[in-house]
């Protein structure tokens, strides 16, 4: 397999479908003979309440925001519904 | 003394000299055109910070304010970062100097730094061999010589496996130690920042900086070091040597050699340690980095951040996407996620067993040599270059790669792993084998 960086025709594209579910049945077979209990996930903390760390100030461009966006219309974002 | 302006232009020349022309290294993607401005600030300053002249690159995937970071990807091409990642204004506070932007495998799916849209990196300790990903530029450009330091990002061994390619040092913080607000995240739940630096100490130095708690990520906890003590080296030292049988033995015969001297010099013990699931790692690594890696992709449709990414992306990125949405349907429940989850919690769980008898567990970096670029291989040979890195990310430990010697003149690194939260004995393990030299 090449793993250079290259535009995928479609052709590819149903190669890679099929590659996943082969993938997906190898991890699923493994994962199969994964034995032995779990208990369940706890959160364990020192503390009830956290203590946050400081705010900074945090400086956020808009202007790029809306600079990034492909459609806009003066201070919003154009995504119409089903274009996408 | 050099001053942050030398200092960036020589760097730069350097740049100009390799990155795209001469050797090709093809580390960077975008340099920082405010730097020499910058500098000037910098060096003007009477009272500075802690990384005052260290010139710091960026993997493509921290936001960093006006700078471009399209993660390796056409989807995100022109993207430039509205606001800093909370490690980027740590960083700033500090005094330190952002280069630029460095290559990566796309969105930080891949092993060796092919998957990018903008080229493969080039290893510098052995061109025309892969650089190892997904942290491909930034190890890259700590190697080459164009940078002092640079961040990476590692959810299966995205620092340590280019690291140990290029001949650098490269850190995996412990889950939760470094804050990921501002990451463009590939898997939430095994993700974190790191530091690739020359040595040791500066690896420690830009930990040091960036380590902490932060109210915009909420798992975050931070990890305290003490830079001084880093140089001395740990007594009654246990070290448990991974005994897992890997492919090419001239690797683990560096690894082991290495381990010998440091046991006779520091009077360390050792014992062979056999890791129950650590097999299983390949496998549960997957289904986890599928699923939220396919999740952290629906943003990108194309409508506020330029293109839709299942129409521009490489192989690697839409085999997982398509992976993550397979396994995500309703019809699975449980066949993959809930029993990799599980799979992860008993990694977790040798790993902390482990730790009660040994202070650190040590294996190679990385079980192979790189391949050379463009040079076609298995999926599953693929999968090989994360075997021994992506435990870690499943048990949240911390560990560090740091160079060991040379196969056919081609770096290997030896992987120093200790228990969460505990970075000042893995630096302090790491600086004692790297005082013993090549």
């Amino acid at each position: 397999m090449d793993f250079l960086f290259h535009k995928l025709s479609e052709k590819e594209k149903e190669e890679i479908r099929k590659q996943v579910n082969t993938i997906l049945e190898s991890f699923s077979v493994k994962l199969s003979k994964v034995g032995g209990k779990v208990e369940e996930n706890l959160i364990e903390r020192k503390e009830f309440e956290r203590r946050e760390g400081l705010q900074r100030d945090s400086s956020f461009s808009k202007e790029i925001m809306f600079k990034n966006a492909p459609e806009k219309n003066k201070d919003f974002i154009v995504a119409e519904r089903r274009k996408w | 003394m050099v001053t942050t302006i030398e200092k960036l232009k020589s760097y730069l020349n350097e740049i100009k000299k390799n990155d795209k022309k001469g050797k090709k290294i093809n580390a960077f993607l975008h340099l920082n055109s405010h730097a020499l401005e910058e500098a000037k600030r910098i060096d003007a300053k009477t009272k500075k910070g802690k990384l005052a002249g260290k010139i710091i690159a960026l993997k493509s995937n921290i936001n960093c304010l006006g700078m471009v970071a399209n993660c390796g990807s056409k989807t995100l091409e022109d993207y430039e970062s509205t606001y800093d990642a909370s490690v980027i204004s740590r960083i700033k506070e500090e005094d330190g100097l952002i280069i630029g932007m460095t290559n990566m495998d796309e969105f930080a799916c891949g092993w060796s730094g092919e998957t990018s849209a903008f080229g493969a990196t080039n290893n510098p300790r052995a061109l025309g061999f892969v650089a190892g990903g997904s942290s491909s530029g930034s190890c890259a450009s700590v190697s080459a010589g164009f940078c002092d330091m640079a961040l990476g990002s590692d959810t299966g061994g995205s620092i340590r496996v280019p690291a140990s390619h290029c001949g650098v040092v490269g850190v995996k913080p412990s889950y939760a130690s470094v804050s990921r607000y501002g990451l463009i995240d590939m898997s939430m739940s095994l993700d974190q920042i790191g530091p690739i630096a020359k040595s040791v100490s500066e690896s420690a130095l830009l930990f040091e900086v960036i380590t902490g708690r932060d109210e915009r990520d909420a798992i975050s906890i931070g990890s305290k070091i003490n830079l001084k003590e880093i140089e001395k080296v740990p007594a009654n030292i246990k070290v448990g040597i991974l005994d897992l049988k890997i492919n090419n033995s001239r690797i683990q015969n560096l690894i082991d050699k290495k381990i010998e001297e440091a046991a006779r010099k520091y009077k360390w013990k050792t014992e062979k340690i056999k890791l129950d699931y650590i097999d299983f790692a390949v496998a549960t690594y997957f289904p986890i980095v599928y699923v939220e890696f396919f999740s952290a992709t629906r943003k990108f449709d194309g409508r506020r951040y330029g293109k839709r990414i299942e129409e521009v992306c490489g192989s690697e990125v839409l085999r997982r996407i398509i992976g993550g949405s397979e396994i995500s349907k309703a019809e699975h429940a449980g066949r993959y996620y809930y029993l990799a989850l599980k799979a992860k919690k008993l990694i977790e769980e040798e790993f902390k067993k482990a730790f009660k008898k040994f202070n650190c567990i040590i294996c190679p970096t990385v079980p192979r040599l790189p391949h050379k670029i463009g040079e076609k291989i298995s999926i599953s040979e693929m999968f090989q270059y994360d075997a021994l890195t992506s435990p870690i990310n499943l048990s949240g430990d911390c560990a560090i790669s740091i160079p060991v010697g040379n196969i056919e003149e081609i770096p290997v690194g030896i992987q120093i792993i200790c228990e969460k939260f505990q970075e000042q004995k893995m630096f302090q393990i790491a600086r004692a084998i790297e005082k013993l030299g090549d």
